[in-house]
């Protein structure tokens, strides 16, 4: 049998083994009790016949004249009955029907055994019982020897045969009745056994869809009950590592938002008085002022760190809310590029107006991120392409410098990394592709990183069309 | 799985129906032809004798005392029997016992005679394929407590 | 000279401020509560609040509510970046526009500048639609021939709608024009002073009769 036919459903499984082992049962039991019964019926219909034949002959033998002549042989046979052949040295009865039936094994045991034997034979889908017997001549002290009179005869078993069938067809009617029985267990046992199964592949399946309160009550005290206990164990500590692991998550947030809430209040003043600082510099000695200048510097940079970090928080947290208008993407990037100065440093591609829904304000920090990158770290001409298909827009930003190593590519939105260990005092807070990366999936967009085929660093920005939903 | 599959079919097969068999023993052949009906006459020295008389065929019980009662003929052999006209004896055969009706009286034979009688009609019933073990009970025609008992013959045990 | 009044609750971040707008020439007052603020506001009467939302005792945005109710003075208040909630509390409290903390004394200034520009006059006379008579020389707004007191935001807009009527301004245009923002100016600063001008102006502010919406655009001056 192939491993094909062998169903793969346990529930399928359990009902054909329930099925055959009951089948299988049924019909040995069936077949052993009728096996006896048959033997038992041949036993007693062959004595049966095997009597009535010594009866007959026993019946006649006394008034048979001895040695026979052809007369007596016949007289004999016609006593037997027909389909029955009597001889004695050459002579044989007439009349003796269809006895090709004999075998030569039986007229053998009929010379050499000196007592009555018999053979069952099948000879075409019939069954027969042969039967011959010498006729003895018993002296008055009891001895016996062979007369040479020996007789031979035929008698069908069909209606046994048929008897016999009554009784293998009654085991496989019995068989049969059991089968249903059989199936109706199979389906209950499946049920008891594959419930709880079922139930340990919803909860596991709950489990692995994050649903970490999801138990099995164990039910008895079998294999499965185990099971479940150890699933329900499992999924405890799993739990408990997840609830341990955000509450660190949420607790490293709330620090970093906290820190920099706090460092605001500072920066104000800070912001506030380094402009006065700045107005009054043209009048302070060269060191002074340079000391001014590197105070308003890194003033406003300290500024960008913080505003960077509290909107990384709100984005982790998922409280950074998508403010939607329509608006017209390009001249969004223009007066973006416009505002900086970055104008003259940018070859922009675009068509003349894409109107497309989103958040005007993270556009441009996506924009002015992902440019600030390339005229910082690449090289100019720094290229710009919007275009755009029904379903979505893409903004290209490409650099010609010499790309992105490949050991960067992975980590380029990771925050704070700095592909350059050397290069560490640069004017980003080192938040700002992660920022535009997080900005970018807001949308329901993406940010990808890569080079182009002229060696530059490229950048390119997806955003859906349809963002009514969002 | 094959072989399983297979011997399944073949137990159920050999279930099924009449299945044919080698030569088997099937008891004792029958018996009962002979060349004639052996009689029992007494010798010179008062012993019982078989004499095997050439009837072609063994016969009743009731043929041979018949043939018993009609005398040893030209013999050296006597009976022990009074010769009488009739000779018809009435054999009833009950299980165990064989009873003769013989159409004589205690006193028309001796004791070896009665013998004669048991072991003519045991030899007979023997020869017939019957039981040696049988026993013979004479009744004669005038009452007496010989017609009860039940007699073997001294030569055929 | 323009007379500022800055509520703020960091002595700090306060002197900073008085410090660094003293620079840009403005005379600041300051008070460091919501309570001192007011009683300044009514004993100084000063031509423009700086308010932190954030403060002790009463907040920010019913110090605004309360200036509001009592004056037209225009209100620039100082939130967080990205805290929706303070610009959309303080916005419909009446404030006229929002600097991010922490706030820029360049930027302040230029928004301090703008917001009082708005009162300017334009020498083109009296523009008349039913019955609502704008007065651009004297600054004056009357329905039914009864003055309508607005804020020199809500002024600006309506002198700005209704220097050409019919024509549709986009928000953004709206933000440069009256709140003079960059091209990443907040809408909602448009959206909020419409809702207070029709409170004013219009019979019934669901069904306006001078300042209809366009929608997914912006606004336009004149009957449906």
């Amino acid at each position: 049998m192939s491993r094909r036919l062998w169903p793969r459903g346990l529930r399928a499984r359990l009902l054909v083994a329930f099925v055959l082992v009951t089948v299988l049962g049924a019909v040995a039991a069936a077949w052993s009790s009728a096996g006896s019964a048959s033997t038992a019926l041949v036993t007693s219909t062959q004595q049966r016949l095997t009597e009535t034949i010594v009866g007959q002959i026993g019946a006649i033998t006394p008034q048979l004249t001895y040695p026979p002549d052809q007369g007596a042989l016949d007289l004999l046979r016609a006593a037997v009955g027909t389909d029955t052949l009597v001889t004695y040295q050459n002579l044989r009865s007439v009349d003796g029907a269809d006895l090709g039936l004999v075998t030569d094994a039986l007229r053998t045991a009929v010379h050499t055994q000196n007592q009555l034997v018999t053979q069952r034979i099948t000879v075409n889908g019939r069954p027969w019982l042969l039967v011959g017997t010498p006729i003895t001549i018993t002296a008055p002290d009891g001895t016996r020897t062979p007369s040479g009179i020996e007789v031979y005869t035929v008698r069908d078993l069909t209606d046994v045969e048929q008897q016999i069938d009554g009784l293998a067809g009654s085991a496989v009617s019995t068989a049969a009745l059991a089968v249903p029985l059989a199936v109706l267990l199979a389906l209950l046992a499946a049920g008891s056994v594959l419930r709880p199964v079922r139930e340990l592949r919803d909860t596991a399946r709950r489990l692995a869809a994050g649903d970490l309160d999801a138990r099995t009550p164990p039910q008895g005290a079998d294999e499965l009950a185990e099971l479940t206990v150890t699933l329900n164990e499992m999924a405890e500590s799993v739990q408990t590592s997840m609830v341990a692991m955000q509450r660190m998550q949420a607790d490293a947030r709330r620090f970093a938002a906290d820190v920099s809430h706090e460092l605001r209040t500072p920066l104000s003043t800070l912001t506030a008085v380094v402009e006065v600082l700045a107005t009054t510099a043209d009048g302070m000695e060269a060191d002074a002022r340079e000391s001014a200048q590197m105070a308003i510097i890194e003033t406003h940079r300290l500024v960008r760190l913080v505003e960077d970090l509290m909107e990384v928080s709100r984005l982790d947290a998922g409280t950074a809310s998508l403010r939607v208008e329509e608006v017209d993407v390009v001249g969004v990037v223009r007066d973006g590029l416009r505002a900086r100065g970055w104008l003259d440093l940018v070859e922009l591609v675009a068509p003349e107006e894409i109107l497309l829904r989103l958040d005007r304000r993270r556009l441009d920090v996506i924009v002015a991120n992902l440019v600030g990158n390339a005229l910082r770290h690449g090289e100019p001409p720094v290229r710009l392409d919007i275009s755009a298909s029904r379903e979505q827009v893409w903004i290209e930003v490409t650099d010609s410098g010499p790309g992105l190593p490949e050991h960067v590519l992975p980590h380029v939105f990771d925050r704070f990394y700095k592909a350059d260990s050397a290069r560490t005092r640069t004017p980003g807070s080192g938040l700002g592709l992660a920022i535009a990366l997080e900005n970018a999936r807001l949308h329901g967009g993406d940010l990808t990183a890569g080079n182009s085929s002229g060696g530059g660093a490229r950048f390119v920005l997806r955003l859906p069309r349809d963002l009514e939903d969002v | 799985m094959k072989r399983i599959w297979l011997a399944v079919v073949v137990l159920l097969l050999a279930g099924c129906g009449v299945q044919p068999s080698w030569v088997t023993a099937g008891g004792e052949a029958p018996t009962g032809v002979a060349p004639g009906v052996t009689l029992y006459f007494v010798d010179a020295h008062e012993q019982l004798r078989p004499q095997l008389r050439p009837t072609g065929h063994l016969g009743a019980i009731s043929e041979a005392a018949a043939l018993l009662l009609t005398g040893p003929g030209n013999s050296d052999l006597h009976t022990e029997i009074a010769s009488q006209a009739v000779t018809q004896v009435v054999v009833t055969t009950t299980p165990g016992v064989i009873q003769l009706l013989v159409p004589l009286t205690i006193h028309d034979m001796s004791p070896l005679g009665i013998d004669q009688i048991v072991c003519t009609a045991l030899g007979v019933h023997v020869q017939g394929g019957g039981a040696r073990n049988m026993k013979v009970q004479v009744r004669f025609t005038q009452p007496t407590p010989e017609s009860d008992k039940q007699r073997t013959c001294p030569l055929i045990r | 000279m323009v007379a500022i009044l800055l509520i703020e609750d960091d002595p700090l971040v306060r002197r900073g401020l008085q410090l660094a707008l003293s620079r840009h020439g403005h005379e600041v007052r300051t008070a460091d509560t919501g309570e001192g603020g007011l009683r300044e506001f009514h004993s100084a009467t000063p031509d423009l609040v700086v308010l932190d939302l954030m403060l002790p005792g009463i907040d920010g945005f019913e110090v605004c509510r309360r200036i509001r109710a009592a004056s037209e003075v225009p209100v620039i208040m100082l939130t967080a970046r990205g805290d929706d909630f303070d610009v959309v509390g303080g916005l419909a409290a009446g404030a006229d526009d929002y600097v991010i903390k922490p706030a820029q004394p360049t930027v302040l200034d230029a928004r301090i500048r703008a917001v009082l520009r708005r009162s300017t006059s334009t020498p083109d006379g009296v523009r008349t639609h039913r019955d609502l008579h704008i007065d651009t020389t004297a600054l004056t707004v009357s329905l039914h021939g009864k003055p309508v007191q607005l804020t020199p935001t809500e002024l600006r807009l309506l002198l700005t709608l209704s220097r050409a009527p019919g024509r549709v301004f986009s928000r953004q245009q709206l933000l440069e024009e009256v709140w003079e923002h960059d091209y990443l100016g907040d809408s909602r600063l448009v959206d909020n002073c419409v809702q207070r001008l029709r409170a004013k102006i219009e019979a019934n502010p669901a069904t306006p009769e001078y300042v209809q919406t366009v929608r997914g655009f912006g606004y336009r001056f004149g009957p449906v």
